[in-house]
């Protein structure tokens, strides 16, 4: 156990919780964001609401940011060069051919981040073997050189084909672009991600060289900051892939951080998991604007290895989170066919819902869940009292043209919304060869718990569990994030007998690679490898973990061909009288982070005593008598319906359903017999 | 042909409202989203069950749920010229069994005969039906997917003669009986296969799709009642209608003609101009084909489904609110044919090719459109899915290779926006190969793959460049080509000009050049270079009213030379 701060920075707000190793208490706390100026957010969160002892104190400062990620959505990054070899400069703008919205016949794809004018071609060729096809061409080397300078870009990104099989060419476009004077950032493919598909590499690559400044500052000014306030531990950033790296090692790879944000809230849910013992949980973490899900296996996520931002491919490791544009801020209108429909557009923090009283007028999903009662007696922690009257206005005017009462508008708007919710917790369930109906609901967010049974009900879902300090969930997983570095290479080899001394080969250079990144990661660090199988033939593989020791594999390739046989099986549900090959292999190290126990008790004197009031029911359809019940004064088993109010979220809890208190502070509802 | 047979109307959409009581909105909303969620449950289970790149990397394949009545409830996104045909491959392929009375819970139909499908045989269906209480037929489930051989004369033809050289047929039988397979037919599908073993791993995974998608809908009627499940699938249907109406009800009453031609028919060399007639009334719609050309000798003969899809295609792309169709969005539509015609071809036609007619169809009713509102719709696009199929024998290993792959164009301009480079709007879900694995996977270097200097259509928004791909092979390879529209330009909307077409040549060892638009089996020997360039978008509006800054900046981002830019923006030189 350490005592260490975590600050996870949202769109609307920065949320902020730590643990104090002393009294083995976990505190939370919330500030509104800004957008201007995202670290002195971090700042006002850590003032406001730690104590200064725990700042001077604390060994780990965890951070959650989407600094990198709004870099990038914006386009506020690096002017970037990109170099390429001969016939392939327009890699970055063709890309594999598809459209994102495939009914949409204006949809065109994204900008690329480097403009025609600064993607350059050099001579020189490679092979996927790794043989020299043609020789680089130095001197039009140094001519792309001399173009990028005097164009005046910031960074230079270098992407070469087949630069994954033998990576001399880029290293000598590397030091040639230094002979020739570039200061600036250089970014080489080969050193990013390693792995084939050449779109997929050069769009990384470009990320890399286009966030690597922005992220650079602001971690340097966040870091200083907290110096400044007295902290003295290590300061650590979320990755996309989950894990932590320190603010040095981010300065040096931004681009594995661009999603360190949603990740928090799948981390934290695997820490839970781990905790109380639950094999498989689907997290539904709704917040103002986007509803995220993610699943969690033996206290696991899904991790991919590639990961897409605004249609822009990353090669990094990425935890498989899934979005829709679905959450309290969701605006509920009529469509031009007369059908009512929720969403995607958001209120967002300005206007808000009606009946924040800021000024919206049109009815968003908090308005519905407002008029039916289901945030309780109306007086939010945030200090806003609900303008019930104002929801009524705004719900009438859309259940007007379906021929609705509000009542049923808002009950309407409610079951559409978890209809929307519930069709992606299904989908991302059912990737894994998981029933839905078999595992467990993790609710979080601001507006998670609101829908905890709903969703449960929709996916015919048993048990929920809604975890302590719900409404800062994501800020809690952060504090259980250890360190992580991972490299992988693409060699495409058969895997017959022979094969691992081809792998350990590479893994002796991929471990040395992490070695050479990071002090951090050499000594003690916890080594581990993956290799990316498939049948011959395919274009897909499954990542299977093998053992290892010293660096090296401790299985024979017929044990992990066997292994590959039943993951195969159990993930596709059938297998193939194929041979097998191996596609990439994966090295990643982890330090581990000294062990934190959950304790979470809610403050008792939270709130009023219990009170009464009526409220939507969805499983009778009617209103009906719900207890209100403050967070913590929750003891034995209690029978729904009921609302728990706490400070930072609303539980929701249908009348079919059971609440008791959990062995960690958690609160669990059962589905009544 | 003997007997010239007079044109048919066919509707889009088929039934009006099949019961009486309205369900409540919300209980439709919530229906819909659980119809889209069980297509898309079926398209997951097919791809992480497939063993074909085809399936599972090109997305060659169409999922989709229909009710008793054979209406279409829902699909997930994927192959949208083959997502318009399932019906007629569920009705016809349910008549040549012996209609539904002789249908079992557990039954699995097979079918793929190219009159009933819209398509050439490689695309085959699997059809299930759907019993309440294994009693009530209530609906059926389908997938068709693209098998990569069934035994046809060559793994790709463009030069088929009739029907009959291009695969072996299934005209609706049992592969599946209450759940057992049927192993002699099965047998047979073994024994006219070039690649058995990927043919049996997409039909069982075809069949574990479909029989996901027979579980999730009746999830669905389950859980609201067969009742409720009706009046809202009912209501579904009238919405979707009212979208599309409302979307026609701005367009001016009148007569648009679209044209557009084929370049040959594969066999002979004869160019086929033909023009399709949009007719608009308020906001019902009729797509006249029925002055196309008759009957090809050679394969580009596109059979009655794939007509009325292209069709469905181009209504719902344009004023389906960008959302899954169903049926409902096609009632506002009828097609007009002519049996014997290119179009709506009788047996035994050859057809393996008929995708190419089919997917022009589609933006030759943009075209018409265009004459009637022209910012409605986008201006040409390459107009074609230029691919590319390939096969040998390794060198080193003598084991057999096969690879194929449609290829991205420019796209054409709009009111409002320059083209962009991508699959046509047919195969709109499709994805091609990066260089680094074909280079991996292949026999093959790609020398370049770029974007066309040139190749756009200039206009005051101007049309998506086309793309230079040239693959130099290093071993002896077999290919075939399907690039349509190479003596066609594409068109430019509203004074914007024409892009360039697409081509396709192969450069031999000794320098000789040959043209290869279309090509069967065409011999590419060590050392020799395909050159495929992919047609550019058309412009849109006058590029004298393009601004001088645009101008400027494709001459420096080198997507136009100076010569091209004098000539077309003589105002940015003024």
């Amino acid at each position: 156990m350490a005592t260490r701060i975590g600050v996870d920075i949202g769109g609307t707000f920065t949320d902020l919780v730590y643990f104090d190793e002393r009294t083995g208490e976990t505190v939370e706390g919330k500030v509104p964001t800004v957008p201007s100026a995202p670290e002195e957010g971090v700042v006002d969160a850590i003032t406001q609401h730690v104590p200064q002892n725990i700042i001077e104190e604390a060994e780990f400062f965890l951070h959650g940011t989407t600094v990198g990620l709004n870099a990038l959505l914006e386009r506020r990054g690096a002017r970037v060069g990109l170099i390429t070899t001969t016939g392939f400069r327009d890699v970055l703008e063709i890309r594999r051919g598809d459209r994102a919205e495939m009914y949409n016949l204006f949809w065109k794809q994204t900008e690329p981040l480097v403009p025609r004018r600064l993607r350059l071609e050099v001579d020189g060729r490679m092979l996927g073997n790794g043989s020299e096809y043609r020789p680089l061409d130095v001197e039009t080397v140094k001519a792309a050189a001399q173009k990028l300078i005097a164009e005046g870009v910031d960074a230079i990104a270098v992407s070469l084909i087949n630069s994954y099989a033998n990576p001399e060419h880029e290293l000598a476009v590397e030091s040639l672009l230094r002979g020739e004077g570039f200061e600036g950032g250089i970014s080489l493919s080969h050193k990013i991600s390693g792995e084939y598909r050449e779109y997929e590499r050069t769009s990384t690559t470009c990320i890399d060289a286009f966030v690597r400044g922005r992220m650079s500052n602001y971690l340097r000014r966040l870091d200083g900051r907290l110096r400044e306030l007295g902290f003295t531990g290590t300061s650590l950033i979320t990755r996309s892939g989950s894990g932590s790296m320190t603010f040095a090692e981010a300065e040096d790879r931004p681009f594995e951080t661009i999603m360190s944000g949603p990740v928090g809230g799948a981390q934290g849910a695997s820490e839970l998991a781990k905790m109380l013992g639950i094999k498989a949980l689907v997290t539904a973490d709704v917040g103002g604007t986007s509803f995220d899900t993610a699943l969690v296996i033996d206290g696991k996520p899904q991790v991919l290895f590639e990961g897409m931002i605004d249609n822009m491919p990353i090669q990094s490791p990425w935890v498989d989170v899934r979005s829709i544009g679905s959450g309290g801020g969701s605006i509920a209108h009529i469509d031009p066919g007369g059908l009512m429909r929720v969403g995607p557009r958001s209120a967002g923090a300005v206007p808000g819902p009606a009946c924040y009283g800021k000024g919206g007028t049109e009815p968003a999903m908090t308005d519905a869940a407002a008029w039916l009662g289901m945030l309780g007696p109306g007086d939010l922690a945030s200090g806003i009292h609900l303008d019930i009257e104002k929801a009524r206005v705004a719900l009438e005017a859309v259940g007007t043209h379906i021929e609705q009462d509000v009542e049923a508008t808002a009950a309407g708007v409610m079951r559409i919304s978890s209809a929307a919710m519930a069709n992606a917790m299904r989908e991302i369930s059912l990737d894994q060869g998981l029933d839905p109906r078999t595992i467990t609901l993790v609710p979080f967010g601001g507006a998670g718990p609101l829908m905890g049974t709903l969703l449960a009900d929709e996916l015919e879902m048993n048990h929920v569990v809604i975890p302590p300090l719900a409404g800062n969930f994501s800020a809690w997983g952060l504090l259980g994030a250890d360190m992580v570095q991972s490299t992988a290479r693409t060699r495409v080899i058969d895997f017959v007998p022979g094969a691992l001394d081809v792998v350990n080969g590479v893994l002796s250079e991929l471990f040395a690679t992490l070695t050479e990144r990071s002090a951090a990661h050499a000594g003690d660090a916890v080594k581990s490898a993956r290799l990316d199988l498939r049948y011959k033939g395919q274009e897909h593989t499954l990542s299977i973990e093998v053992d290892i020791s010293e660096g090296e594999v401790t299985e024979t390739e017929e044990v992990i061909l066997d292994r590959f046989v039943s993951e195969y099986a159990r993930t596709f549900g059938g297998t193939m009288n194929q041979d097998v090959e191996l596609v990439s292999v994966r090295a990643s190290t982890t330090v581990l982070l000294p062990r934190r126990e959950l304790s979470y008790t809610p403050k008792r004197s939270d709130g009023q005593d219990d009170r009464v009031m009526d409220v939507y029911s969805f499983e009778t359809g009617a209103r009906v008598p719900f207890r209100v019940i403050p967070r913590g004064r929750i003891s034995g088993k209690v029978r729904g319906p009921a609302i728990i109010t706490e400070e930072t979220t609303t539980t929701y809890v249908d009348v079919q359903w059971t609440i008791s208190n959990g062995q960690a502070g958690e609160i669990i509802l059962e589905r009544t017999h | 042909m003997a007997k010239r047979h007079e044109p048919v109307v066919h509707n889009a959409g088929m039934f009006g409202r099949k019961t009486e009581n309205k369900a409540d909105p919300i209980t439709t909303e919530v229906i819909r989203h659980a119809l889209n969620s069980a297509a898309n449950q079926m398209k997951r289970a097919l791809i992480r069950t497939s063993f074909s790149p085809i399936i599972y990397e090109v997305l060659d394949f169409a999922v989709a749920i229909y009710d008793k009545d054979v209406r279409l409830l829902s699909q997930a996104p994927s192959l949208p010229m083959f997502m318009g045909t399932l019906s007629f491959c569920i009705i016809e392929a349910v008549k040549a069994n012996g209609g539904t009375e002789t249908l079992k819970p557990g039954d699995a139909l097979i079918y793929n005969w190219p009159f009933g499908t819209g398509s050439h045989p490689q695309d085959m269906v699997i059809i299930m039906p759907v019993f309440f209480n294994d009693e009530e037929l209530i609906g059926y489930t389908a997938i068709k997917g693209h098998w990569l051989d069934i035994g046809a004369k060559d793994p790709y033809c463009t030069d088929t003669t009739d029907v009959f050289q291009e695969g072996v047929i299934f005209p609706g039988v049992k592969i599946y009986k209450e759940g057992v397979l049927n192993e002699d037919i099965f047998r047979m599908i073994m024994a006219n296969t070039r690649v058995p073993h990927m043919v049996r791993g997409d039909l069982d995974a075809q069949v574990t799709g479909c029989r996901v998608g027979v579980k999730s809908l009746l999830e669905v009627v389950e859980r609201f009642g067969l009742e409720t499940f009706a009046s809202a699938v009912d209501d579904m249907f009238d919405h979707g209608e009212r979208i599309v109406r409302s979307y026609f009800e701005k367009i001016p009453d009148g007569r648009y003609v679209g044209r557009g031609e084929m370049d040959n028919n594969g066999v002979t060399k004869d160019r086929i101009p033909f023009e399709i007639v949009l007719e608009v009334k308020g906001s019902d719609v009729v797509l006249d084909f029925s002055g196309v050309p008759d009957e090809q000798v050679g394969p580009t003969n596109s059979p009655l489904p794939t007509t009325i899809s292209a069709s469905r295609v181009a209504i719902t792309m344009l004023a389906g609110y960008g959302e899954a169709p169903h049926e409902g969005h096609f009632r506002a539509l009828k097609v007009i044919t002519r049996p014997g015609s290119m179009f709506d071809p009788l047996p035994p036609a050859p057809s393996f090719i008929y995708g190419w007619p089919g997917l022009q169809a589609i933006e030759v009713i943009y075209n018409a459109v265009a004459s009637a509102m022209p910012k409605a719709v986008p201006a040409q696009s390459g107009g074609c899915i230029c691919s590319l199929v390939a096969w040998g024998q390794r060198e080193e290993t003598r084991e057999p290779w096969a690879d194929g792959t449609p290829l991205p164009t420019g796209q054409g301009a709009w009111d409002g926006g320059d083209g962009g480079t991508m699959l046509h709007i047919a195969e709109s879900a499709t994805r091609f190969t990066p260089a680094e694995v074909w280079e991996h996977r292949n026999p093959w270097i790609i020398e370049q793959l770029a974007l066309a200097k040139d190749s756009v259509g200039p206009g005051k928004w101007r049309g998506g460049p086309g793309l230079n791909l040239d693959i130099r092979m290093t071993e002896d390879t077999l290919i075939t080509t399907v690039f349509e529209r190479s003596l066609n330009a594409p068109w430019g909307l509203l004074g914007g000009k024409e892009a360039r077409p697409n081509n396709c040549y192969a450069e031999m060892p000794d320098g000789e050049v040959h043209s290869i638009a279309k090509s069967t089996h065409f011999h590419m020997p060590k050392g020799a270079v395909l050159q495929m360039k992919t047609g550019g978008g058309g412009g849109y509006g006058e590029p004298s009213e393009r601004p001088v800054e645009m101008v400027q900046r494709d001459l420096e981002d080198g997507y136009i030379s100076e010569d091209y830019a004098r000539e077309h923006y003589p105002h940015a030189f003024a």
